[in-house]
């Protein structure tokens, strides 16, 4: 019934491939003569690298120190969102009537709310009300030097570091409601069977789950977790609105001092392409050569 | 379990409202000068605004207000951090203890000043407009814009908003985030004019002279610019206030609003 696909290209493919280049070159070309746009792609290499005067050495500019930022972010909001929905993943699946409702309102609620609401929330509210009290950004001021370079490295120096976090969390919460879902359902997809199993070979019910279930659940759901992660990447441009120095805040800014809409906002998009492209092309590759076939 | 949950939710709401409480109370009870001398940091809240504030080629921020606050600090004697703040956001992220003080070309108005507290002024702004030589060809006067037809663009939650529509009521207005967006609907020929605070208008349309104009002579209005700080802190209003006389007097605001409102030297750092 599924025969291989073919790799040759049909009269179909070759129609659908000239309307896509015949659209780009209107595009193009109306963008020339009709919005008579003067491009100016001189102004935008410095903001990737300058020279520095004094030394001569070359210094990242804000578009590269944003596309890290973003980087950061995302590597962060990623961690904690695996955390979160690992823990309600399984705390839907195998909890009792109480886990069960915390997981399933932690899901709906997040997912019933927009991003950008959820993180001007947490922005203003739950970071001015509980982040600034513990005033973490006080205590690495006071850190060495050492400290703190290690800290903006790996996250944000002081002066954004409580942003960095709300931005993480509200990320972070938003992205585990989705690795919940991915979770609870690669647990629930495994076969009863499988339970059976090892309680026939005298493992206990805790033992199961750790050694039989998760196990198998992780492997069936690597893949969706991974393209979560392409997911945050590109969702983490919203964090821009509350002043994270990430790649599209820091397009923005150069945007305003230079007002070459168009030359940044190719050059951010080709960015995040950048980065989500080889990403997703791996785990394809991934996915072929790992994921069990039926 | 219904009431196990319902305990847990009255506390939590407890918890929130005591915590508000306390540091609604803390940021008012110690001035921020205070603070500010304590941690050696004085926090400025602005937006990029040319020739404010912005981003020069090296990706450091540079401008009138960048000049201001950097000596402010200077004679605080202790270090500026600058947080670039969306524009509609900025009010609440000073009320909510982001950054110390704003220093953004904010315009003093009743409304705002509900809200926070500003210092006198340390320069005046007017609103001028940009056209599009098409879509406006023959507009000179502000009436030729208070016209069904006409589109405006501006930069939302500005005090050019306000300007704009309090003369132009009958226009239909674009609001949108950042100045350069509103710009770029103007390059497009989406909208007649945008309306900002003086010179920038007058800059880019030296900048685009085929397509754009400036219709109006003169600015339409006339603004008095301060710094925001949260209300209560008549300490740090005090030292403000006091710092801006000082620097009227001395000449400084003078000299380097001449050198960015006045001069296009500043030019070759930016582009």
């Amino acid at each position: 019934m599924f025969s291989k696909p073919s790799n040759k290209i049909t009269l179909v493919d070759a129609a659908a491939l000239a309307l896509v280049i015949a659209a780009i070159s209107f595009f193009v070309s109306r963008m020339g003569s009709v919005l008579a746009y003067e491009w100016d792609w001189g102004a935008i290499p410095r903001y990737f690298f300058f020279r520095d005067p004094e030394t001569g050495a070359l210094v990242p500019n804000i578009l590269v120190r944003g596309f890290f930022t973003t980087v950061k972010l995302s590597l962060w909001a990623t961690v904690l969102a695996f955390v979160l929905g690992t823990a309600t993943g399984i705390m839907g699946a195998r909890g009792d009537g109480f886990q069960r409702f915390v997981s399933r309102t932690y899901v709906e609620v997040v997912r019933n709310i927009p991003s950008l609401v959820l993180l001007i929330i947490f922005y203003y509210f739950v970071s001015s009300r509980f982040l600034d009290v513990l005033e973490l950004d006080v205590w690495l001021r006071g850190q060495s030097a050492g400290v703190q370079k290690t800290v903006s490295l790996l996250m944000a120096e002081p002066g954004r570091f409580n942003a960095f976090l709300s931005a993480v969390a509200a990320l972070g919460l938003y992205e585990g409601a989705y690795i919940c879902e991915i979770v609870r359902g690669g647990i629930l997809g495994l076969p009863g069977g499988q339970w059976e199993a090892a309680y026939s070979v005298g493992l206990s019910g805790p033992q199961t789950f750790r050694l039989v279930i998760l196990p198998q659940a992780f492997r069936k759901v690597a893949f969706p977790l991974a393209g979560q992660f392409i997911s945050t990447i590109k969702d983490s441009a919203i964090v821009s609105v509350i002043s994270i120095q990430e790649l599209t805040f820091q397009g923005m800014e150069v945007m305003a001092a230079t007002f070459l809409t168009f030359e940044v906002w190719v050059t951010v998009t080709l960015l995040y392409f950048i980065l989500t492209f080889p990403l997703s092309m791996s785990i394809n590759y991934l996915d072929k050569k790992f994921s069990p076939r039926g | 379990m219904k009431k196990l949950l319902l305990v847990c939710i009255a506390l939590m709401l407890a918890a929130g409202t005591a915590f508000a409480g306390q540091t609604g109370a803390a940021l008012s009870q110690e001035s921020i000068i205070e603070k500010i001398q304590k941690q050696g940091v004085l926090r400025v809240g602005m937006s990029t605004f040319v020739p404010w504030a912005m981003k020069d080629k090296q990706g450091r921020l540079i401008g009138f207000e960048i000049d201001v606050a950097k000596k402010l600090a200077a004679d605080m004697g202790v270090t500026v951090e600058f947080v670039p703040t969306a524009w509609s956001g900025i009010i609440p992220a000073l009320l909510t203890g982001k950054f110390d003080v704003i220093i953004g070309g904010m315009g003093i108005t009743p409304e705002r000043n509900l809200k926070v507290n500003f210092t006198i002024p340390y320069e005046y702004s007017g609103m001028s407009m940009v056209a599009h030589r098409k879509k406006a060809a023959g507009f000179s006067r502000i009436e030729d814009f208070n016209k069904k037809e006409v589109a405006i663009a501006v930069r939302m939650g500005t005090t050019a908003e306000q300007a704009a529509r309090k003369y132009m009521p009958n226009a239909s207005f674009k609001l949108f985030e950042n100045e350069s967006q509103a710009l770029q609907e103007l390059n497009l020929g989406r909208v007649h004019a945008v309306v900002s605070s003086a010179p920038m208008p007058a800059f880019h349309a030296l900048k685009f002279s085929k397509k754009l104009f400036v219709p109006l002579k003169d600015n339409f209005t006339r603004e008095p610019i301060g710094f925001a700080l949260r209300k209560g802190d008549y300490d740090a209003l005090n030292y403000f206030n006091n710092w801006i006389l000082i620097n009227h007097e001395s000449g400084f605001l003078k000299e380097r609003e001449d050198y960015w409102f006045k001069t296009r030297d500043w030019e070759s750092l930016v582009q």
